[in-house]
């Protein structure tokens, strides 16, 4: 039996995760909320983890019902993500590894989604769109790397998203996302949006700037709705996200597709991907919020994997970095 | 004490000495705050070693201003390691050793 405990904090929340064996034993977590029209800034995200993160910590060992000394590995965000919340949870992840004379293993944030999506869904070999506010990318495995088939070229989707809910003053509780989700619900007239896929390639900044300008434009004259906005957003973002995912699948002969990170648990999204898997005779793959938003667990996953095929990470190497691409992780765990 | 550097005199140094129960505990927060470099390029450089029982950190900056903010973070940084070596410890090994 291998234990893994797992430290989540790159974004706005604070998680900690046990994995026993590919049973999540316990994933307490806490969401940074900022007042409606405000984004969460790194160093105020950072106060709030560091408020919290012993609790949290505590919370997941008393839920697993686990001492200190029943964990194998203690396994933490190594980026990419905010530099000073990344930095709070790797302070805490270095300090406990030590006081308990575990090993410690720095992970790519990126690739715990991968591992927890396919560990949750039993997606075998699955074509990945991971979605979230940090992040945008269209992944296959092969040859010992997730490689990335296309990206975003400016902005993630989920930014998209939140800096759009911040123009209109939508709430950040329990996410952005979520409430346009549901307002998109009440929508009833399309707004004609830029489309914009670059080849494999997909870009949201022209949008979200167009739709911000709209937005103050036709509201105000009363031509079209809020919900109108969040309709047509959404269904222009995610036409694009399917239409890349879908050449990928082409391109890979995949027949799997496994959608992670925080907007991959919006039900329209998954929705509209269901509809062109079908089309495809493909298997579409989705996890619930729990393990679709960032979470201590999708960390001790991929820290299950890594270390079980013999990756640690020394204390000096154990620096924190923002950039840290998907595919810059030799993937030995898989064949 | 923020004075001019010995070595340059136009460099503004700093040092911290914080005083840990033993040797294993300082190594300990020595190890836990050193692996992150300083997120700006120049200008400013820390060097944190072990004396004793206790973690000695020196700065050397270019200006007060940077050195305030780094110092700033470090102690930030130090409260949250103090803190979670209450809670989660003692070390092992000490533990052992009684």
């Amino acid at each position: 039996m291998t234990v893994v405990i797992g430290f989540e904090g790159s974004a706005n929340k604070i998680g900690v995760g046990i994995v026993r064996d590919g049973v999540v034993l316990s994933n307490p977590r806490r969401t940074y909320i900022t007042p409606p029209g405000q984004g969460f800034l790194p160093s105020e995200t950072a106060k709030h983890h560091r408020g919290v993160i012993l609790t949290v910590l505590k919370e997941a060992l008393q839920q697993a019902g686990l001492k200190p000394a029943d964990i194998d590995c203690v396994a933490y965000t190594k980026g990419p993500g905010m530099g000073a919340p990344l930095v709070t949870v790797a302070l805490v992840a270095r300090t406990v590894a030590q006081l308990w004379g575990k090993p410690l293993l720095g992970v790519n944030h990126c690739i715990g989604h991968i591992e927890m999506g396919r560990l949750v869904t039993h997606a075998n070999n699955p074509t990945v769109l991971y979605v979230s506010g940090g992040n945008t990318q269209v992944i296959a495995y092969s040859e010992h790397r997730y490689r990335i088939f296309g990206e975003t070229i400016d902005i993630a989707v989920g930014n998209c998203l939140d800096r759009f809910a911040r123009v209109i003053k939508i709430s950040n509780d329990p996410s952005p996302g979520y409430n346009i989700e549901q307002m998109a619900k009440r929508g009833k007239q399309y707004v004609e949006l830029p489309y914009t896929v670059k080849g494999m390639d997909v870009s949201f900044s022209g949008i979200q700037s167009y739709i911000e300008e709209a937005a103050h434009k036709m509201l105000g004259s009363g031509q079209c709705t809020a919900e109108d906005l969040c309709f047509s957003l959404q269904e222009t973002l995610f036409a694009m996200l399917v239409e890349i995912t879908e050449r990928a699948m082409a391109h890979c002969n995949s027949q799997e597709v496994l959608i992670v990170g925080g907007v991959g648990c919006n039900l329209r999204l998954q929705e509209m991907m269901g509809t062109m898997c079908k089309e495809r005779g493909a298997h579409i793959f989705a996890t619930d919020e729990s393990f679709c938003i960032d979470n201590g667990a999708m960390i001790a996953q991929a820290g299950w994997e890594m270390f079980r095929s013999g990756h640690v990470t020394e204390l000096s190497d154990s620096w924190i970095t923002q950039r840290y691409r998907t595919d810059e992780v030799e993937v030995t765990w898989r064949d | 004490m923020a004075a001019p550097c010995n070595e340059d005199p136009a460099k503004l140094e700093f040092s911290l000495l914080v005083p840990f129960p033993s040797a294993r505990e300082a190594t300990i927060a020595l190890q836990s705050l050193s692996p992150d470099r300083e997120p700006r390029k120049g200008g400013i450089s820390k060097e944190l070693s072990i004396l004793g029982s206790a973690m000695s950190v020196k700065w050397t900056a270019d200006e007060a201003r940077i050195l305030r903010v780094s110092v700033g973070s470090f102690l930030d940084h130090l409260a949250l390691v103090l803190e979670t070596m209450e809670e989660f410890g003692p070390p092992l090994t000490l533990i052992h050793r009684k």
